[in-house]
């Protein structure tokens, strides 16, 4: 009930004017306008060294979680790639003829329910997957590769992989199908692992910010101790003063908020930009691509940036007002 | 309205401020405190205020016993006194019409409200041509009329001054003291604490004389 009761009877109106740069606020429509000018001074409240150190703050967050999300998106899509895909490998040792075995075995998997592409990868495509770490060369040809078939599956009514592994482990000698499973842990582990640093990084932020506003806090509540007795003496409760340092907090988180997440936003746009500067050659780039994707932020990553503004400006409020209250305690 | 039983007070181990002080004040009555330097007039004013906590003794404000009060209740009983410091206690970024109106803001009452009785009152004060200005360029006599007239622009219920004419001319003095007779007629108790005996003579009201931390009402 007080919770309710606190909600309703908050002066938003005087906030919105309160959290407004006072050309900006001069603007408003007269309703939200105030002759009188606030009880507890801004300035002595939010300097601007502290405002920079809450956008660092919040730049920080932003970054993590944006690269969180962009390894998450980049995990999800690979992840939906192979599994949308099995690969057959056919031992070129054991096989006499293999081409007449490819096209066997690619006959036997078109059949199969659930499957619906198979295309067989000439011996030119199988040796070029492996240019990037064994290079060009007559070398490369006389080296027994395997050869690969590759099945797309129907996600929506996908085969009985097992069975056809059976099937095909009893019609045909030296075939083994790899369902990348092993693949898509790994992928899930490591963005499991990017997420929980992710959320680790945030967890210290969010403790740094908070030391960082209760000693703020602090030092505005004993700078401004004359005012606090005033209030006191003219009938003023806990609820009351808190608000009158509080307003400025949230001020304070929203301005700092913005500005953190702004820098980061920049930061995302001009990753691509950055990755192509910062050269390495081409594999670097693809590897990098692999990693994080484009390296661009899509409107969901944006708006967990909104996200980020929205926490630490109430961060900053609800620890300003739990510090208030606690030093309120302490007066008669 | 108020009740003392034998309240005393001490600042930490030291000798008692204050010993046995018992009195009543009942609703609509006007008292002056008095006694020499140092008998404990402020103390006394701080301990009306709730600012103080006795050491010993029995303390009832409207009726409801200090010492099983919360904050918020103190907050709640506070809001029906006005009280006028002797330094004043104005706040400095604040125009003298913000100061007056102060109680009022924290009571939660809209601006557009109190403005016309705020810039009255200010003009009957005789600061209607300060209502913008800020304490720092009003004088002594300028700065205690502002805070008079913040302690009572809420009609309190009790008004406690501590020597309110102390820094003005007698003719203001006896302007404020109308003042807070106005007030009393219409239904505030008053407290004020003065050496002014010239300012006693004008009215015929009790006086709660301390002397030696103990209290007697002639």
């Amino acid at each position: 009930m007080t919770l309710l009761a606190d909600i309703r009877d908050y002066p938003w109106k005087g906030l919105l004017a309160g959290l407004l740069p006072a050309r900006l606020a001069a603007l408003l429509p007269q309703r939200f306008q105030t002759k009188s000018a606030q009880i507890v001074p801004p300035a002595s409240v939010a300097g601007n060294a502290l405002t920079v150190v809450i956008a660092i703050m919040s730049f920080l967050a932003c970054l993590t979680l944006g690269a969180v999300y962009m390894i998450n998106q980049s995990a999800t899509a690979w992840v939906n790639d192979i599994a949308s895909e099995i690969t057959v490998e056919l031992d070129p040792v054991n096989s006499a003829d293999i081409e007449k075995k490819i096209t066997l075995v690619s006959l036997f998997l078109a059949k199969q329910k659930g499957i619906t592409q198979v295309k067989p990868l000439s011996a030119d495509d199988s040796a070029k997957l492996l240019e990037p770490w064994l290079g060009q060369g007559s070398a490369l040809q006389a080296l027994p590769i395997p050869r690969l078939i590759a099945v797309e599956i129907d996600r929506s009514n996908p085969p009985d992989i097992q069975l056809i592994k059976t099937a095909l482990s009893e019609n045909f000698e030296g075939v083994v199908l790899d369902d990348h499973r092993r693949w898509q842990a790994e992928i899930r582990t490591l963005t499991r692992s990017a997420a929980l640093g992710g959320l680790a990084v945030l967890g210290l932020v969010a403790a740094a910010t908070i030391a960082v506003i209760v000693s703020a806090t602090r030092s505005a509540m004993a700078s401004n101790r004359e005012i606090i007795e005033v209030l006191h003496f003219v009938g003023a409760n806990e609820r009351f003063i808190s608000r009158e340092f509080e307003r400025h907090f949230l001020g304070l988180g929203v301005r700092a908020g913005l500005m953190g997440a702004a820098a980061a936003a920049l930061a995302f746009l001009l990753l691509p930009t950055m990755i192509s500067m910062l050269g390495g050659g081409v594999v670097t780039a693809a590897e990098t691509q692999r990693l994080i994707g484009s390296g661009e932020l899509d409107l969901k990553g944006y708006l967990l940036c909104v996200l980020v503004v929205i926490v630490v400006a109430s961060l900053c409020m609800v620890t300003s007002r739990l510090g208030v209250v606690r030093v309120l305690k302490n007066y008669a | 309205m108020i009740r003392f039983d034998n309240v005393g007070l001490r600042y930490g181990t030291g000798p008692e401020i204050l010993r046995d002080v018992t009195f009543h004040v009942h609703p609509g009555s006007f008292h002056f405190l008095t006694g020499p330097s140092g008998a404990g007039k402020t103390t006394l004013l701080r301990l009306l205020f709730m600012s103080l906590k006795p050491s010993r003794g029995l303390m009832f404000v409207f009726g409801e016993n200090v010492a099983e009060l919360t904050a918020a209740g103190r907050s709640a009983l506070r809001r029906r006194i006005g009280i006028v410091f002797q330094d004043f206690r104005l706040l400095d970024h604040l125009t003298t019409w913000e100061n007056v109106a102060l109680p009022l803001r924290v009571m939660g009452k809209q601006e557009t409200d109190y403005r016309e009785d705020v810039t009255d009152l200010l003009r009957w004060v005789g600061l209607g041509d300060r209502i913008n200005a800020y304490p720092e360029v009003l004088s002594g006599g300028e700065k205690q009329r502002a805070a008079i007239a913040r302690a009572v622009i809420a009609r309190p219920e009790l008004l406690l001054a501590d020597e309110p004419t102390g820094n003005v001319d007698p003719a203001i003095g006896n302007r404020l003291l109308r003042l807070f007779v106005e007030l009393n007629r219409l239904g505030t108790s008053v407290i004020i604490a003065t050496h002014d005996y010239g300012l006693m003579e004008q009215l015929d009201a009790p006086r709660l004389v301390l002397y030696d931390g103990h209290l007697q009402v002639r």
